[in-house]
């Protein structure tokens, strides 16, 4: 397990997010590969975190709690990545049921469509 | 290098495989609903990766978040949306999409594998790696304050795996949170009122009648 192997894990399922939100038609379908993408990223950021070193504790100075901390900077980033996608999830969901009520389809070639 | 333990490692490849493996069903399978299960399968390998990083503040946060609520609220979806028995179709993006996920992961893994990535080893500081691997000493309290660590006598003990990774990560994150992202921290908080406020307007019963006896009739 070195970062290599991990960044490849974390690409792939970018990867495969991106295919699944071009590929399919259902907007559900679209939105679960989203969170596929969200995931890939994050790993990335966790990965970071984990294997290459904080500049703060490089440098030389004097060591502060501070510098301690921000080895964790992957940690924090991920942590707001979730809940910003926890909160698009909630809204595109709520958005394709407001689409599926006015159209009676969760289709994106009838999204496009939609005019009203 | 960094040594890894075999173990470690296998768990790493077995964690990723379900992630993907998983991940191909949510893109390729007709039925959404299994779709949904496969999804909540491909998330729990994620937060078993993140365990597996030593991020077990994330890997919590992962489970709670995404395997208990995000999947949940997918099921939902599928029930509710009555028509998605029909299944979910491919579209006609299908081959430029594959073309472009294989573009993405060729470029994606060329930079992985021939970029010089800085190493955990470079931390030399013996009191830096004493304060990551071992207990610490605080000297003086607030947001700056100076650490002071023996380096451990037996150093070649304590290092090999967990060189320059933080033990306590979790208390050590909740610190980090409210101090040196306390903003970010309360925006996000903001957001996600913000977008609970958002899908409750969307989901309100349309203001006009009109509309959804229109959707009646030409269902």
């Amino acid at each position: 397990m070195t970062i290599e192997n991990v960044l490849l894990v974390s690409g792939a399922l970018f990867a495969i997010g991106a295919y699944g939100v071009v590929s399919r038609r259902s907007l559900v379908t679209v939105i679960m590969s989203l969170e596929l993408m969200f995931n890939g990223v994050v790993i990335a950021a966790v990965a970071f975190s984990r294997f290459t070193p904080a500049a703060a504790l490089l440098n030389g100075d004097p060591l502060t709690a501070e510098a301690i901390r921000s080895a964790l900077t992957g940690h924090a980033f991920a942590i707001f990545v979730t809940a910003v996608a926890a909160g698009e999830a909630a809204l595109a969901f709520a958005l394709v049921f407001a689409m599926y009520r006015a159209s009676e389809s969760v289709e994106i070639t009838d999204a496009a469509e939609m005019k009203n | 290098m960094m040594e890894v333990s075999s173990l470690t490692t296998f768990a790493f490849w077995l964690a990723s495989a379900m992630t993907l493996g998983l991940a191909v069903v949510v893109v390729t399978q007709k039925d959404v609903f299994r779709a949904a299960i496969a999804l909540a399968g491909s998330f729990l390998g994620v937060g078993i990766l993140y365990f597996i990083l030593s991020a077990e503040f994330v890997g919590v946060v992962q489970i709670l978040v995404y395997v208990g609520a995000i999947s949940v609220l997918m099921a939902f979806a599928v029930m509710f949306i009555q028509d998605i028995a029909s299944g979910s179709r491919p579209s006609q993006g299908r081959v430029i999409g594959a073309t472009a996920a294989a573009l993405i992961f060729a470029a994606l893994a060329f930079t992985a594998y021939n970029t010089e990535w800085s190493s955990i080893d470079d931390i030399t500081d013996p009191v830096a790696v004493a304060a990551m691997t071992e207990g610490y000493v605080e000297v003086g309290t607030g947001d700056y304050a100076l650490i002071s660590g023996e380096a451990p006598t037996d150093s070649n003990e304590v290092v090999s795996e967990n060189r320059g990774v933080l033990v306590d990560s979790t208390s050590a994150l909740g610190v980090m949170l409210i101090r040196e992202y306390m903003l970010a921290f309360e925006i996000i908080g903001l957001l996600l009122v913000a977008a609970l406020i958002g899908g409750l307007l969307l989901m309100r019963n349309p203001p006009s009648s009109s509309k959804t006896e229109k959707g009646d009739a030409s269902a």
